[in-house]
């Protein structure tokens, strides 16, 4: 190939400002090979690319150089642009003289010189690209839901209604997560349970959705459009095909001082449970850790009462795989525990405030179940310790949150306008109480949210006091408060008979072994990374895996079950298509000269090397050698690294390129 | 008083005398969110101990003995710029009133303070002369206050520019300004008036 294009790009300023590219374009002009040369102020844009489909008809051209800003950028574009102009895609390549020259150079000679360099060593590529033709592989119309709480739930809906099956795996013995819990939500204050468990009803009746609670991803394997996923049903001990949900084995069952975590461990529950009384399905589980007959092997009693004898001790945990083409990670948050700082983890607890064991400090999701209808008291705002009405309640925000110190430095999100929401709560229930709020800042932005905020403090008269606590001790029976009202600059203290912490929202325990059985990228906190901040908010970088809700960080309910659509929508665009095209920068075996040690197939990340056999016209084994699944393969080139016999070469990034690119310097 | 720790309860926070503020100056109290703004540009804001926006929010924790302890409500110039500017609607100007008023009633620790005195001399020259006789209010000021020299070089230069007059005609109509001020004490007695 000798008549290659180069077009340098001006990228505004951002590359002319240090490097000269009129210059870059004229030294490309006598390498050899090229048979064009331009510089043009936006390369990417409309005249720009017409610019360069201009030149491929009038010079003939059969490779292409942009020497431009990274093909994270802009690759794409401009080898849609080649494809316009009759050019194989792949014989268009782009030289980074951007962010790897332009923005990190101040000399402007050197600049050019380095960007001369770069483009030199794409021309030398180019030369020996091949022409690749993209890969197609099949979709499987069918997707993975991992969490169910509103966010699984909305995906799960919209994705079943546009006519797609869907898999829903969730690890508690009932969907609904942690709105299920909540009293009543902000700004509209609507009960929560009144807009949940229709859709929890509307999932498990949807003909489209296969519901697998008490369950957990085992392993995940493939890639976009074709994922293997084993899903481990923990052993409910209960047949759900026979149980008919009447309860009578709850009732009966002889353990019922059992916390019940749904509750906050607030109430108690029995052995064989559901978790509440609204929980979908409506069919118990025998927690085997408290259960008599799992402990001593006497009592039986739940099984005695069965009527269509659903109660099945011998059962055993089922592992169930699933084909689906992509997976929606929804698994929620948890909230920031202020005890003692456990063993491995990277989060402190607040001695200061007693590390929880002062009964009456309880954190926002405990208050949620007090104030809730459905909770342990009845929707009765009580004390903890004593069960009385509390006069005086104090909430502090921002606790765990926004502290570096206790190695959390970001913003939960949601704590203000709760906290606002449970002093409307707490006024509603206790008219002669008193609410106090120590806050530091107050984050409230959301339709409707600061008229709330300020309702909150013009007509239900709470104490807004703009300050941290610092110290939290027990006085008797009352809570004593220590803080400062940062506006009058003097201490405060309050005598409070509850005390109420917005702990801070974490991503769920066990976040990061779900992102490495998925292939999934997390940050520092183990919240999901989404694949671009402002443009890719719903996508991971691995295709065809999305993320919805506060998995992917701390995020409200209309948040939530906006991304959760999003993510649906892109799931249905995956959908809308029954082949997938792929890049074909994917690895290939030389057959003559592997020696079939299969090296390669131990260091793959993805999976994708394979053993074949090579047999003569009678079935004669002649030798085994590796094969790279061209569907699987991610193009790292980690197998051609690695290969002793220098037979498994990627295409487009061949030693022979390589090479040719390092002595072209 | 200033720097003490204040102990917050039903009892310590006196939200009925915030009640009584916020319907003397028929402005609310709760809605200042504390960004400062009046603080940012009152011009007597260096004279006082707790500036505009920290009387609010001692209001705002019903702290009113800390708000009347100090002078600050008697250096406010009543020059509106707090009110004219504040973007959450609170009338400052005519909280500072109505706490002046509040602080006069209740023989307030400030009730002696000069401010006080100015204002009070300042009402009894109108109502007996029916305009403003400076020279008696200077010089009564002074007597009264015990500072018999405060202001005194500034007399001559404003004699010369005829700002003091030594003898003062009284306003002609002055049975009708007694008229007023007779009205306001009956409607006061009845309660119809603050």
């Amino acid at each position: 190939m000798s008549r290659i294009g180069v077009f340098v790009c001006h990228c505004g300023e951002n590359i002319s400002r240090t490097v000269d590219v009129e210059k870059v374009a004229a030294e490309a002009g006598r390498l050899f090979g090229v048979a064009y040369t331009c510089d043009y102020k936006y390369m990417c844009s409309d005249p720009g690319q017409n610019l360069l489909k201009k030149a491929v008809a009038e010079h003939k051209l059969e490779g292409i150089v942009v020497a431009a800003c990274s093909p994270r950028m802009h690759e794409k574009t401009f080898r849609n642009a080649a494809k316009a102009a009759g050019v194989n895609p792949f014989l268009c390549e782009m030289a980074n003289i951007r962010e790897h020259c332009s923005w990190v150079h101040e000399d402007r000679d050197e600049a050019t010189a380095k960007a001369i360099d770069i483009v030199t060593m794409m021309v030398e590529r180019v030369k020996r690209n091949k022409k690749l033709q993209p890969i197609t592989v099949p979709v499987t119309k069918k997707a993975l839901i991992i969490g169910g709480g509103i966010a699984g739930i909305q995906s799960a809906l919209d994705i079943a209604d546009s006519g797609h099956q869907v898999v829903l795996v969730e690890r508690e013995p009932s969907i609904g997560g942690h709105m299920a819990q909540l009293s009543e939500t902000f700004p509209t204050l609507d009960c929560s349970q009144c807009i949940m468990t229709p859709k929890m009803v509307d999932v498990v009746n949807h003909p489209n959705i296969t519901l697998h609670t008490y369950a957990e991803i085992e392993a995940v394997e493939g890639y976009i459009g074709n994922f293997q996923v084993k899903v481990r049903k923990k052993a409910r001990s209960v047949d759900m095909a026979k149980c008919t949900g009447c309860g009578v084995c709850m009732a009966k069952c002889p353990q019922k001082k059992i916390p019940n975590s749904f509750d906050k461990n607030l109430g108690f529950r029995p052995a064989i449970y559901v978790p509440f009384p609204q929980a979908v399905p409506n069919t118990p589980v025998i927690d085997r850790e408290n259960c008599t007959w799992f402990k001593t092997g006497k009592c039986g009693v739940c099984q005695k009462v069965c009527g269509p004898g659903a109660v099945d001790y011998t059962q055993e945990d089922e592992i169930v795989v699933e084909q689906v083409g992509a997976v929606v990670v929804a698994t929620g948050f948890q909230l920031y525990d202020i005890g003692p700082k456990p063993a491995g983890s990277a989060i402190e607890g607040y001695g200061e405030f007693g590390y929880g064991t002062i009964p009456d400090v309880i954190d926002g999701l405990t208050f949620e179940r007090l104030a809730s209808a459905s909770g342990p008291t009845g929707g009765k705002i009580v004390r903890p310790s004593d069960g009385a009405e509390p006069k005086s309640v104090v909430f502090v925000q921002c606790v765990g949150s926004r502290a570096r110190e206790k190695g959390i430095s970001y913003c939960s999100k949601i704590c203000c306008m709760y906290t606002a929401k449970h002093t409307m709560l707490y006024k509603h229930k206790v008219h002669d109480g008193q609410a106090y709020v120590f806050f530091m800042d107050a984050r409230t932005p959301g339709k409707g949210y600061d008229e709330f905020w300020r309702r909150s403090i013009e007509e239900e008269e709470a104490v807004y006091i703009r300050g941290m606590v610092s110290r939290l001790y027990q006085k008797g029976d009352k809570v004593v408060v220590m803080g400062s009202d940062v506006h009058i600059g003097v201490q405060v203290e309050i005598e409070a008979d509850l005390v109420v912490l917005a702990t801070a929202v974490q991503p769920r325990e066990g976040a990061d072994t779900l992102a490495q059985k998925l292939g999934i990228s997390y940050d520092k906190y183990h919240f999901y990374s989404e694949a671009h901040a402002k443009l890719r908010p719903v996508e991971c970088a691995t295709a065809g895996i999305y993320l919805a809700g506060a998995c992917q960080g701390p995020k409200d309910i209309p948040d939530t079950v906006s991304q959760a659509s999003a993510a649906a929508a892109k799931v249905m665009t995956l959908f809308a298509r029954n082949e997938l095209e792929r890049e074909p920068i994917v690895a290939k075996v030389n057959e003559r000269f592997c020696v079939g040690c299969l090296a390669c197939r131990k260091v793959c990340p993805y999976g994708a090397v394979e053993e074949k056999e090579i047999r003569d016209r009678s079935g004669n084994l002649i030798k085994v050698v590796a094969y790279v699944n061209p569907g699987v393969c991610g193009g790292c080139g980690t197998c051609q690294a690695t290969c002793p016999s220098k037979s498994v070469e990627l295409d487009g990034y061949t030693d022979e390129q390589i090479m040719a690119m390092i002595e072209a310097l | 008083m200033k720097h003490s720790k204040m102990t917050l309860s039903a009892e310590t926070m006196n939200l009925g005398f915030v009640k009584k503020v916020e319907q003397l100056s028929g402005s609310s109290v709760r809605r200042c969110f504390q960004c400062g703004k009046c603080s940012a540009g009152c011009p007597m804001r260096s004279f006082m101990e707790h500036p505009p926006n920290r009387i609010v929010r001692l209001l705002q924790l019903g702290q009113f003995e800390r708000v009347l302890a100090g002078r600050s409500i008697w250096y406010c110039a009543s020059c509106e710029t707090c009110t004219t500017r504040c973007p959450n609607k609170v009338d400052l100007a005519a909280i500072m009133d109505a706490l002046r008023k509040l602080s006069w009633d209740a023989q307030g620790p400030s009730k002696e303070s000069l401010v006080q005195l100015a204002n009070r001399l300042f009402i009894d020259n109108i109502r007996t002369y029916g305009r403003q006789y400076e020279m008696r209010l200077a010089a009564v000021f002074n007597l009264k206050s015990g500072k018999l020299l405060k202001d005194f070089m500034l007399g001559p230069s404003l004699f010369t520019k005829g700002k003091l007059k030594v003898f003062h005609k009284k306003n002609r109509n002055i049975g009708e300004i007694e008229r007023i001020f007779s009205r306001i004490e009956e409607l006061r007695r009845k309660g119809e008036a603050t």
